[in-house]
Protein backbone atom coordinates (compact mmCIF):
# COMPACT_ATOMS: atom_id res chain seq x y z
CA UNK A 1 0.00 0.00 0.00
CA UNK A 2 2.87 2.32 0.79
CA UNK A 3 4.49 1.54 -2.54
CA UNK A 4 1.68 3.44 -4.28
CA UNK A 5 2.90 6.81 -3.09
CA UNK A 6 4.54 8.43 -6.08
CA UNK A 7 4.84 11.91 -4.64
CA UNK A 8 8.11 13.50 -5.64
CA UNK A 9 9.11 10.57 -7.83
CA UNK A 10 11.07 10.91 -11.03
CA UNK A 11 10.46 8.80 -14.14
CA UNK A 12 13.63 8.86 -16.23
CA UNK A 13 13.03 9.47 -19.92
CA UNK A 14 14.27 11.33 -22.94
CA UNK A 15 11.41 13.52 -24.14
CA UNK A 16 11.40 17.25 -24.84
CA UNK A 17 9.84 17.74 -21.41
CA UNK A 18 12.73 15.87 -19.81
CA UNK A 19 15.32 17.87 -21.73
CA UNK A 20 13.92 21.29 -20.87
CA UNK A 21 16.00 23.34 -18.49
CA UNK A 22 14.73 22.83 -14.93
CA UNK A 23 14.61 26.61 -14.45
CA UNK A 24 12.28 26.84 -17.42
CA UNK A 25 10.09 24.14 -15.99
CA UNK A 26 9.96 25.78 -12.57
CA UNK A 27 8.94 29.10 -14.08
CA UNK A 28 6.44 27.35 -16.36
CA UNK A 29 4.82 25.68 -13.37
CA UNK A 30 4.60 29.06 -11.72
CA UNK A 31 2.94 30.55 -14.83
CA UNK A 32 0.67 27.50 -15.02
CA UNK A 33 -0.50 27.97 -11.42
CA UNK A 34 -1.15 31.67 -11.99
CA UNK A 35 -3.11 30.82 -15.14
CA UNK A 36 -5.08 28.17 -13.27
CA UNK A 37 -6.12 30.65 -10.59
CA UNK A 38 -6.97 33.27 -13.19
CA UNK A 39 -9.29 30.89 -15.02
CA UNK A 40 -12.90 31.56 -14.06
CA UNK A 41 -15.11 30.51 -16.98
CA UNK A 42 -15.45 27.08 -18.53
CA UNK A 43 -13.43 28.15 -21.55
CA UNK A 44 -10.52 29.12 -19.31
CA UNK A 45 -10.62 25.79 -17.49
CA UNK A 46 -10.86 23.92 -20.78
CA UNK A 47 -7.79 25.76 -22.03
CA UNK A 48 -5.72 24.91 -18.95
CA UNK A 49 -6.97 21.31 -19.11
CA UNK A 50 -5.95 21.10 -22.76
CA UNK A 51 -2.52 22.50 -21.91
CA UNK A 52 -2.10 19.90 -19.15
CA UNK A 53 -3.11 17.05 -21.45
CA UNK A 54 -0.72 18.35 -24.12
CA UNK A 55 2.13 18.44 -21.59
CA UNK A 56 1.32 14.90 -20.51
CA UNK A 57 1.38 13.72 -24.11
CA UNK A 58 4.70 15.46 -24.79
CA UNK A 59 6.35 14.01 -21.69
CA UNK A 60 4.91 10.49 -22.16
CA UNK A 61 3.40 10.52 -18.67
CA UNK A 62 0.35 8.29 -18.55
CA UNK A 63 -2.86 9.62 -16.93
CA UNK A 64 -2.74 6.50 -14.73
CA UNK A 65 0.40 7.62 -12.92
CA UNK A 66 -1.13 11.07 -12.37
CA UNK A 67 -4.29 9.53 -10.91
CA UNK A 68 -2.18 7.30 -8.71
CA UNK A 69 -0.53 10.38 -7.29
CA UNK A 70 -3.93 12.01 -6.82
CA UNK A 71 -5.22 9.20 -4.63
CA UNK A 72 -3.93 10.52 -1.30
CA UNK A 73 -5.58 13.88 -2.14
CA UNK A 74 -9.01 12.42 -2.91
CA UNK A 75 -10.30 13.20 0.57
CA UNK A 76 -9.39 16.87 0.35
CA UNK A 77 -10.83 17.14 -3.16
CA UNK A 78 -14.09 15.49 -2.08
CA UNK A 79 -14.38 17.65 1.02
CA UNK A 80 -13.83 20.85 -0.96
CA UNK A 81 -16.45 19.76 -3.49
CA UNK A 82 -19.00 18.95 -0.77
CA UNK A 83 -18.50 22.24 1.02
CA UNK A 84 -18.95 24.13 -2.23
CA UNK A 85 -22.11 22.21 -3.13
CA UNK A 86 -23.79 22.94 0.19
CA UNK A 87 -22.56 26.42 0.95
CA UNK A 88 -23.14 28.23 -2.33
CA UNK A 89 -26.28 30.31 -2.62
CA UNK A 90 -28.14 30.55 -5.92
CA UNK A 91 -30.89 28.78 -7.83
CA UNK A 92 -31.81 25.46 -6.17
CA UNK A 93 -32.01 22.45 -8.55
CA UNK A 94 -35.26 21.42 -6.90
CA UNK A 95 -37.22 24.23 -5.21
CA UNK A 96 -36.58 24.20 -1.47
CA UNK A 97 -33.34 22.19 -1.73
CA UNK A 98 -30.06 23.47 -0.34
CA UNK A 99 -28.17 22.24 -3.41
CA UNK A 100 -27.92 24.91 -6.08
CA UNK A 101 -26.84 24.94 -9.72
CA UNK A 102 -24.18 27.49 -8.81
CA UNK A 103 -22.96 25.19 -6.04
CA UNK A 104 -22.55 22.28 -8.44
CA UNK A 105 -20.76 24.47 -10.93
CA UNK A 106 -18.37 25.77 -8.29
CA UNK A 107 -17.78 22.31 -6.88
CA UNK A 108 -16.85 20.94 -10.29
CA UNK A 109 -14.57 23.91 -10.93
CA UNK A 110 -12.87 23.53 -7.55
CA UNK A 111 -12.30 19.84 -8.14
CA UNK A 112 -10.90 20.61 -11.54
CA UNK A 113 -8.68 23.32 -10.13
CA UNK A 114 -7.16 21.16 -7.39
CA UNK A 115 -6.73 18.19 -9.73
CA UNK A 116 -5.01 20.34 -12.35
CA UNK A 117 -2.85 22.01 -9.72
CA UNK A 118 -1.58 18.65 -8.49
CA UNK A 119 -1.26 17.24 -12.02
CA UNK A 120 0.84 20.24 -13.07
CA UNK A 121 3.27 19.93 -10.18
CA UNK A 122 3.47 16.16 -10.72
CA UNK A 123 4.44 16.78 -14.32
CA UNK A 124 7.35 18.80 -13.00
CA UNK A 125 8.62 16.19 -10.55
CA UNK A 126 7.95 13.27 -12.91
CA UNK A 127 10.05 14.76 -15.70
CA UNK A 128 12.79 16.45 -13.67
CA UNK A 129 15.30 14.52 -11.59
CA UNK A 130 15.55 15.85 -8.03
CA UNK A 131 19.16 16.78 -8.68
CA UNK A 132 18.16 18.92 -11.68
CA UNK A 133 15.27 20.35 -9.74
CA UNK A 134 17.47 21.42 -6.86
CA UNK A 135 20.08 22.74 -9.32
CA UNK A 136 17.39 24.81 -10.98
CA UNK A 137 16.08 26.08 -7.66
CA UNK A 138 19.57 26.91 -6.48
CA UNK A 139 20.29 28.93 -9.61
CA UNK A 140 16.92 30.69 -9.52
CA UNK A 141 17.42 31.60 -5.87
CA UNK A 142 21.08 32.57 -6.35
CA UNK A 143 20.40 36.28 -5.89
CA UNK A 144 19.17 35.46 -2.37
CA UNK A 145 22.69 34.35 -1.43
CA UNK A 146 23.58 38.03 -1.23
CA UNK A 147 21.03 38.31 1.58
CA UNK A 148 22.86 35.43 3.34
CA UNK A 149 20.08 32.94 2.68
CA UNK A 150 21.72 29.48 2.83
CA UNK A 151 20.47 28.53 -0.64
CA UNK A 152 22.89 25.66 -1.28
CA UNK A 153 22.23 24.07 2.11
CA UNK A 154 18.48 24.31 1.60
CA UNK A 155 18.57 22.76 -1.85
CA UNK A 156 20.88 19.90 -0.88
CA UNK A 157 18.62 19.10 2.08
CA UNK A 158 15.67 18.99 -0.26
CA UNK A 159 17.38 16.65 -2.71
CA UNK A 160 18.48 14.31 0.12
CA UNK A 161 14.92 14.21 1.45
CA UNK A 162 13.62 13.28 -2.01
CA UNK A 163 16.37 10.69 -2.45
CA UNK A 164 15.43 8.92 0.78
CA UNK A 165 11.65 8.79 0.27
CA UNK A 166 11.72 5.38 -1.47
CA UNK A 167 14.30 4.01 0.98
CA UNK A 168 12.25 5.03 3.99
CA UNK A 169 9.04 3.70 2.44
CA UNK A 170 10.74 0.35 1.94
CA UNK A 171 11.92 0.46 5.53
CA UNK A 172 8.42 1.26 6.81
CA UNK A 173 7.07 -1.71 4.91
CA UNK A 174 9.71 -3.93 6.47
CA UNK A 175 9.02 -2.71 10.00
CA UNK A 176 5.26 -3.10 9.49
CA UNK A 177 5.73 -6.70 8.34
CA UNK A 178 7.99 -7.39 11.31
CA UNK A 179 5.43 -5.98 13.74
CA UNK A 180 2.58 -7.79 12.03
CA UNK A 181 4.51 -11.04 12.32
CA UNK A 182 4.58 -10.46 16.05
CA UNK A 183 0.84 -9.90 16.20
CA UNK A 184 0.55 -6.14 15.78
CA UNK A 185 -2.82 -5.03 14.46
CA UNK A 186 -2.99 -1.94 12.27
CA UNK A 187 -6.39 -2.45 10.65
CA UNK A 188 -9.00 -2.71 13.39
CA UNK A 189 -10.08 -0.47 16.24
CA UNK A 190 -11.13 3.15 16.35
CA UNK A 191 -9.02 6.04 15.13
CA UNK A 192 -7.21 6.46 18.46
CA UNK A 193 -6.35 2.78 18.73
CA UNK A 194 -5.06 2.71 15.20
CA UNK A 195 -2.97 5.82 15.76
CA UNK A 196 -1.50 4.19 18.84
CA UNK A 197 -0.73 1.04 16.84
CA UNK A 198 1.45 3.17 14.56
CA UNK A 199 3.78 4.06 17.42
CA UNK A 200 5.79 0.80 17.24
CA UNK A 201 6.42 1.66 13.58
CA UNK A 202 7.40 5.27 14.05
CA UNK A 203 9.92 4.74 16.82
CA UNK A 204 12.17 2.25 14.96
CA UNK A 205 11.70 4.27 11.78
CA UNK A 206 13.00 7.42 13.45
CA UNK A 207 15.90 5.59 15.07
CA UNK A 208 16.96 4.12 11.75
CA UNK A 209 16.49 7.44 9.93
CA UNK A 210 18.91 9.08 12.35
CA UNK A 211 21.41 6.26 11.92
CA UNK A 212 21.10 6.57 8.15
CA UNK A 213 21.63 10.33 8.33
CA UNK A 214 24.77 9.81 10.37
CA UNK A 215 26.21 7.27 7.92
CA UNK A 216 25.21 9.40 4.95
CA UNK A 217 27.03 12.41 6.40
CA UNK A 218 30.23 10.38 6.84
CA UNK A 219 29.92 8.97 3.32
CA UNK A 220 29.41 12.47 1.86
CA UNK A 221 32.43 13.82 3.71
CA UNK A 222 34.46 10.86 2.50
CA UNK A 223 33.61 11.96 -1.01
CA UNK A 224 35.05 15.40 -0.31
CA UNK A 225 31.76 17.21 0.25
CA UNK A 226 32.54 20.53 1.86
CA UNK A 227 29.55 22.73 1.16
CA UNK A 228 28.65 24.59 -2.00
CA UNK A 229 31.92 26.46 -2.28
CA UNK A 230 33.93 25.63 -5.40
CA UNK A 231 31.46 23.00 -6.50
CA UNK A 232 30.93 22.28 -10.21
CA UNK A 233 28.13 20.36 -11.87
CA UNK A 234 28.34 17.56 -14.39
CA UNK A 235 25.17 18.63 -16.13
CA UNK A 236 25.56 22.26 -16.99
CA UNK A 237 22.24 24.01 -17.32
CA UNK A 238 21.85 25.95 -20.51
CA UNK A 239 18.88 27.66 -22.06
CA UNK A 240 18.17 26.39 -25.56
CA UNK A 241 15.72 27.35 -28.25
CA UNK A 242 13.20 24.85 -26.87
CA UNK A 243 13.26 26.73 -23.57
CA UNK A 244 12.36 29.96 -25.36
CA UNK A 245 9.51 28.18 -27.15
CA UNK A 246 8.30 26.72 -23.88
CA UNK A 247 8.37 30.16 -22.26
CA UNK A 248 6.38 31.56 -25.16
CA UNK A 249 3.78 28.80 -24.78
CA UNK A 250 3.51 29.43 -21.05
CA UNK A 251 3.04 33.15 -21.46
CA UNK A 252 0.56 32.57 -24.28
CA UNK A 253 -1.49 30.30 -22.03
CA UNK A 254 -1.53 32.87 -19.24
CA UNK A 255 -2.48 35.66 -21.67
CA UNK A 256 -5.25 33.58 -23.23
CA UNK A 257 -6.71 32.71 -19.84
CA UNK A 258 -6.69 36.36 -18.77
CA UNK A 259 -8.36 37.41 -22.03
CA UNK A 260 -11.02 34.72 -21.62
CA UNK A 261 -11.62 35.90 -18.05
CA UNK A 262 -12.04 39.42 -19.33
CA UNK A 263 -14.64 38.22 -21.84
CA UNK A 264 -16.34 36.22 -19.05
CA UNK A 265 -16.16 33.01 -21.03
CA UNK B 1 56.96 3.39 -1.18
CA UNK B 2 54.17 3.01 1.32
CA UNK B 3 51.08 5.10 0.64
CA UNK B 4 49.52 4.67 4.10
CA UNK B 5 51.61 4.48 7.26
CA UNK B 6 50.36 3.88 10.81
CA UNK B 7 52.87 4.74 13.53
CA UNK B 8 52.02 3.28 16.94
CA UNK B 9 48.36 4.33 16.59
CA UNK B 10 46.14 4.26 19.65
CA UNK B 11 42.45 5.06 19.56
CA UNK B 12 39.58 4.89 21.98
CA UNK B 13 36.02 6.07 21.39
CA UNK B 14 35.00 8.97 23.67
CA UNK B 15 32.41 6.97 25.63
CA UNK B 16 34.51 3.83 26.03
CA UNK B 17 37.29 3.01 28.50
CA UNK B 18 38.70 0.29 26.25
CA UNK B 19 41.20 1.06 23.50
CA UNK B 20 39.83 0.10 20.08
CA UNK B 21 43.31 0.32 18.61
CA UNK B 22 46.33 -0.24 20.80
CA UNK B 23 49.66 0.43 19.20
CA UNK B 24 49.10 -0.40 15.53
CA UNK B 25 52.10 -0.15 13.22
CA UNK B 26 51.20 -0.78 9.61
CA UNK B 27 52.52 0.19 6.19
CA UNK B 28 50.53 -0.31 3.03
CA UNK B 29 52.43 -0.47 -0.23
CA UNK B 30 51.13 1.39 -3.26
CA UNK B 31 49.45 -0.92 -5.78
CA UNK B 32 48.94 -3.82 -3.40
CA UNK B 33 45.73 -5.61 -2.46
CA UNK B 34 45.57 -5.86 1.31
CA UNK B 35 42.81 -7.72 3.12
CA UNK B 36 42.10 -7.02 6.79
CA UNK B 37 40.38 -9.87 8.57
CA UNK B 38 38.95 -9.94 12.08
CA UNK B 39 35.74 -10.73 13.89
CA UNK B 40 33.36 -8.14 15.32
CA UNK B 41 34.98 -5.72 17.72
CA UNK B 42 38.51 -6.54 16.60
CA UNK B 43 39.13 -2.94 15.58
CA UNK B 44 39.23 -3.52 11.83
CA UNK B 45 36.58 -0.90 10.98
CA UNK B 46 38.20 1.57 13.35
CA UNK B 47 41.46 0.94 11.51
CA UNK B 48 39.76 1.64 8.17
CA UNK B 49 38.22 4.91 9.39
CA UNK B 50 41.70 6.18 10.26
CA UNK B 51 42.79 5.86 6.65
CA UNK B 52 40.82 8.88 5.41
CA UNK B 53 40.66 10.92 8.59
CA UNK B 54 37.07 10.08 9.54
CA UNK B 55 38.66 9.19 12.87
CA UNK B 56 41.88 10.73 14.15
CA UNK B 57 44.26 8.76 16.38
CA UNK B 58 44.22 9.59 20.09
CA UNK B 59 47.87 8.53 20.17
CA UNK B 60 50.45 8.02 17.44
CA UNK B 61 50.16 9.21 13.84
CA UNK B 62 48.69 8.18 10.51
CA UNK B 63 50.28 9.36 7.28
CA UNK B 64 48.54 9.20 3.91
CA UNK B 65 50.85 9.84 0.99
CA UNK B 66 53.13 11.59 3.46
CA UNK B 67 50.37 13.86 4.84
CA UNK B 68 49.56 13.67 8.55
CA UNK B 69 45.79 12.97 8.73
CA UNK B 70 45.53 15.24 11.78
CA UNK B 71 46.45 18.23 9.58
CA UNK B 72 43.08 19.93 9.07
CA UNK B 73 44.43 22.18 6.34
CA UNK B 74 45.03 19.17 4.12
CA UNK B 75 41.92 17.15 4.96
CA UNK B 76 40.64 17.32 1.38
CA UNK B 77 43.98 16.09 0.02
CA UNK B 78 43.77 13.08 2.32
CA UNK B 79 40.19 12.29 1.36
CA UNK B 80 40.93 12.75 -2.33
CA UNK B 81 43.79 10.28 -2.03
CA UNK B 82 41.90 7.62 -0.06
CA UNK B 83 38.35 6.77 -1.15
CA UNK B 84 36.10 4.86 1.20
CA UNK B 85 33.22 2.49 0.49
CA UNK B 86 30.95 1.59 3.40
CA UNK B 87 28.87 -1.34 4.49
CA UNK B 88 25.35 -0.17 3.67
CA UNK B 89 25.04 0.82 0.01
CA UNK B 90 21.74 2.67 0.62
CA UNK B 91 23.32 5.10 3.03
CA UNK B 92 26.12 6.25 0.76
CA UNK B 93 24.23 6.89 -2.45
CA UNK B 94 23.26 10.55 -2.55
CA UNK B 95 21.38 10.93 -5.84
CA UNK B 96 18.26 9.46 -7.45
CA UNK B 97 20.03 8.58 -10.68
CA UNK B 98 23.09 6.36 -10.87
CA UNK B 99 25.25 8.67 -12.98
CA UNK B 100 24.45 11.73 -10.89
CA UNK B 101 25.54 9.86 -7.80
CA UNK B 102 28.83 8.88 -9.40
CA UNK B 103 29.35 12.54 -10.35
CA UNK B 104 28.98 13.70 -6.73
CA UNK B 105 32.63 13.41 -5.69
CA UNK B 106 34.19 15.08 -8.77
CA UNK B 107 31.56 17.83 -8.48
CA UNK B 108 32.67 18.44 -4.90
CA UNK B 109 36.26 18.70 -6.09
CA UNK B 110 35.37 21.34 -8.65
CA UNK B 111 36.34 19.27 -11.70
CA UNK B 112 35.29 20.87 -15.02
CA UNK B 113 31.96 19.47 -16.38
CA UNK B 114 33.36 17.74 -19.49
CA UNK B 115 35.95 15.93 -17.40
CA UNK B 116 33.30 14.87 -14.86
CA UNK B 117 31.35 13.29 -17.72
CA UNK B 118 34.44 11.31 -18.82
CA UNK B 119 35.27 10.22 -15.29
CA UNK B 120 31.69 9.11 -14.61
CA UNK B 121 31.47 7.08 -17.82
CA UNK B 122 34.82 5.43 -17.28
CA UNK B 123 34.10 4.69 -13.59
CA UNK B 124 30.75 3.11 -14.50
CA UNK B 125 32.40 1.02 -17.22
CA UNK B 126 35.08 -0.14 -14.79
CA UNK B 127 32.51 -1.56 -12.38
CA UNK B 128 30.30 -2.86 -15.20
CA UNK B 129 27.32 -0.61 -14.45
CA UNK B 130 27.43 1.63 -17.53
CA UNK B 131 24.12 0.30 -18.92
CA UNK B 132 22.45 1.24 -15.64
CA UNK B 133 23.61 4.87 -15.64
CA UNK B 134 20.08 6.27 -15.97
CA UNK B 135 18.51 3.92 -13.42
CA UNK B 136 17.21 4.79 -9.99
CA UNK B 137 19.57 3.31 -7.37
CA UNK B 138 16.81 1.97 -5.10
CA UNK B 139 15.67 -0.39 -7.86
CA UNK B 140 19.08 -2.08 -8.18
CA UNK B 141 20.22 -5.23 -6.36
CA UNK B 142 22.53 -4.99 -3.37
CA UNK B 143 25.61 -6.00 -5.34
CA UNK B 144 24.78 -3.50 -8.08
CA UNK B 145 24.27 -0.70 -5.56
CA UNK B 146 27.59 -1.47 -3.96
CA UNK B 147 29.28 -1.38 -7.39
CA UNK B 148 27.68 2.03 -7.99
CA UNK B 149 29.10 3.13 -4.64
CA UNK B 150 32.53 1.90 -5.74
CA UNK B 151 32.17 3.82 -9.02
CA UNK B 152 31.21 6.91 -7.01
CA UNK B 153 34.50 6.67 -5.16
CA UNK B 154 36.79 5.83 -8.08
CA UNK B 155 35.37 8.78 -10.07
CA UNK B 156 37.26 10.82 -7.49
CA UNK B 157 40.43 9.09 -8.82
CA UNK B 158 41.85 8.18 -5.44
CA UNK B 159 45.11 6.26 -5.14
CA UNK B 160 43.75 3.99 -2.45
CA UNK B 161 40.33 2.36 -2.25
CA UNK B 162 39.34 1.34 1.26
CA UNK B 163 36.27 -0.88 1.55
CA UNK B 164 34.83 -1.24 5.03
CA UNK B 165 32.94 -4.55 5.03
CA UNK B 166 31.38 -3.84 1.63
CA UNK B 167 29.88 -7.33 1.41
CA UNK B 168 28.38 -7.64 4.89
CA UNK B 169 24.84 -6.88 3.70
CA UNK B 170 24.99 -8.71 0.38
CA UNK B 171 23.94 -12.16 -0.80
CA UNK B 172 26.63 -14.58 -2.09
CA UNK B 173 26.07 -13.43 -5.69
CA UNK B 174 26.52 -9.76 -4.74
CA UNK B 175 29.58 -10.63 -2.65
CA UNK B 176 31.24 -12.30 -5.63
CA UNK B 177 30.44 -9.31 -7.90
CA UNK B 178 31.99 -6.84 -5.46
CA UNK B 179 35.12 -8.87 -4.72
CA UNK B 180 35.69 -9.56 -8.42
CA UNK B 181 35.31 -5.83 -9.15
CA UNK B 182 37.85 -4.69 -6.57
CA UNK B 183 40.30 -7.44 -7.50
CA UNK B 184 40.13 -6.31 -11.12
CA UNK B 185 40.59 -2.67 -10.08
CA UNK B 186 43.78 -3.53 -8.27
CA UNK B 187 45.20 -5.85 -10.95
CA UNK B 188 44.25 -3.80 -14.03
CA UNK B 189 44.27 -0.18 -12.86
CA UNK B 190 47.00 -0.60 -10.25
CA UNK B 191 44.85 0.92 -7.54
CA UNK B 192 45.80 0.15 -3.96
CA UNK B 193 42.92 -1.77 -2.37
CA UNK B 194 42.31 -2.28 1.35
CA UNK B 195 39.44 -4.71 1.88
CA UNK B 196 38.06 -4.99 5.41
CA UNK B 197 36.02 -8.15 5.88
CA UNK B 198 35.10 -10.99 8.15
CA UNK B 199 34.65 -13.45 5.30
CA UNK B 200 37.77 -15.56 5.10
CA UNK B 201 37.18 -16.59 1.48
CA UNK B 202 37.37 -12.96 0.28
CA UNK B 203 40.97 -12.72 1.47
CA UNK B 204 42.30 -15.62 -0.56
CA UNK B 205 43.04 -13.50 -3.65
CA UNK B 206 44.81 -10.70 -1.76
CA UNK B 207 48.54 -9.99 -1.85
CA UNK B 208 48.66 -9.54 1.87
CA UNK B 209 46.46 -10.48 4.78
CA UNK B 210 46.38 -8.64 8.09
CA UNK B 211 44.49 -10.22 10.99
CA UNK B 212 43.21 -7.85 13.66
CA UNK B 213 42.38 -8.90 17.19
CA UNK B 214 41.56 -6.73 20.20
CA UNK B 215 42.91 -3.62 18.52
CA UNK B 216 46.24 -5.22 17.64
CA UNK B 217 47.67 -6.86 14.56
CA UNK B 218 47.65 -10.60 15.33
CA UNK B 219 49.11 -11.80 12.04
CA UNK B 220 50.47 -10.19 8.90
CA UNK B 221 51.77 -11.83 5.73
CA UNK B 222 50.66 -13.40 2.48
CA UNK B 223 47.31 -15.24 2.78
CA UNK B 224 49.21 -18.54 2.55
CA UNK B 225 51.53 -17.61 5.42
CA UNK B 226 48.72 -16.33 7.61
CA UNK B 227 46.26 -19.17 7.02
CA UNK B 228 48.94 -21.80 7.66
CA UNK B 229 48.99 -20.65 11.30
CA UNK B 230 45.85 -22.67 11.88
CA UNK B 231 46.04 -22.69 15.70
CA UNK B 232 46.36 -18.91 15.80
CA UNK B 233 43.37 -18.48 13.48
CA UNK B 234 41.32 -20.84 15.64
CA UNK B 235 42.24 -18.87 18.74
CA UNK B 236 40.96 -15.73 17.02
CA UNK B 237 37.72 -17.48 16.16
CA UNK B 238 38.40 -17.26 12.42
CA UNK B 239 37.97 -19.88 9.74
CA UNK B 240 40.72 -21.09 7.43
CA UNK B 241 40.11 -22.18 3.82
CA UNK B 242 38.92 -25.77 3.43
CA UNK B 243 42.14 -26.76 1.65
CA UNK B 244 44.22 -25.63 4.64
CA UNK B 245 41.82 -27.36 7.02
CA UNK B 246 42.13 -30.62 5.07
CA UNK B 247 45.92 -30.54 5.01
CA UNK B 248 46.04 -29.61 8.69
CA UNK B 249 43.82 -32.53 9.68
CA UNK B 250 45.80 -34.95 7.46
CA UNK B 251 49.02 -33.76 9.09
CA UNK B 252 47.54 -34.64 12.47
CA UNK B 253 47.09 -38.15 11.11
CA UNK B 254 50.76 -38.43 10.30
CA UNK B 255 51.14 -36.72 6.94
CA UNK B 256 53.40 -33.77 6.26
CA UNK B 257 51.55 -31.53 3.83
CA UNK B 258 52.27 -27.83 3.26
CA UNK B 259 49.59 -25.58 4.85
CA UNK B 260 49.79 -22.62 2.47
CA UNK B 261 47.77 -24.09 -0.42
CA UNK B 262 44.59 -22.07 -0.95
CA UNK B 263 43.24 -23.44 -4.23
CA UNK B 264 41.43 -26.75 -4.71
CA UNK B 265 43.47 -28.12 -7.66
CA UNK B 266 46.99 -27.75 -6.21
CA UNK B 267 45.65 -29.10 -2.93
CA UNK B 268 44.31 -32.22 -4.63
CA UNK B 269 47.68 -32.71 -6.36
CA UNK B 270 49.57 -32.38 -3.09
CA UNK B 271 47.28 -34.83 -1.34
CA UNK B 272 47.69 -37.35 -4.19
CA UNK B 273 51.48 -37.04 -4.10
CA UNK B 274 51.56 -37.42 -0.33
CA UNK B 275 49.31 -40.45 -0.43
CA UNK B 276 51.56 -42.16 -3.01
CA UNK B 277 54.55 -41.66 -0.76
CA UNK B 278 52.92 -42.58 2.53
CA UNK B 279 53.25 -46.30 3.41
CA UNK B 280 50.41 -46.14 5.93
CA UNK B 281 47.99 -44.71 3.39
CA UNK B 282 49.09 -47.15 0.65
CA UNK B 283 48.59 -50.08 3.02
CA UNK B 284 45.14 -48.84 3.98
CA UNK B 285 44.16 -48.42 0.34
CA UNK B 286 45.44 -51.91 -0.59
CA UNK B 287 43.41 -53.37 2.26
CA UNK B 288 40.26 -51.62 1.04
CA UNK B 289 40.95 -52.70 -2.56
CA UNK B 290 41.24 -56.33 -1.46
CA UNK B 291 37.95 -56.11 0.42
CA UNK B 292 36.24 -54.72 -2.71
CA UNK B 293 37.33 -57.76 -4.66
Amino acid sequence: MLKDITLGQYFPGDTVAHRLDPRTKLILVFLYIVALFQASGWAGYALVLAATVACMAVSHISPRSIFKGLKPMLFIIALTALLNIFYTTGRPIVPGWIITWEGIERAVKMMLRITLLIAGTFLLTYTTSPMELTDGLELLMNPLKKLRVPVHEMTIMMSMALRFIPTLIEETDKIMSAQKARGADFETGNLLQRARALLPILVPLFVSAFRRADELAVAMESRCYHGGEGRTRMKQLSMERRDAIAFACGLLLLAAVIVLKHWRL
Amino acid sequence: MSIIRFENVHFSYPDSDRDSLCGVDLEIEEGSFVAVLGHNGSGKSTLAKHMNAILLPTGGKVFVNGIDTADEQRLLDVRRCVGMVFQNPDNQIVANVVEEDVAFAPENLGVPPEEIRERVDSALRTVGMFEYRQHAPHLLSGGQKQRVAIAGVIAMQPRVLVLDEPTAMLDPQGRREVVATVTRLCRESGMTVVLITHHMEECVGADRLVVMSNGKIAADGTPGEVFSQVELMEREGLDVPETVRLCFDLNKAGFSLPLDILQAEPCADAVMRASDESPAFTAARCGRDRKDQ
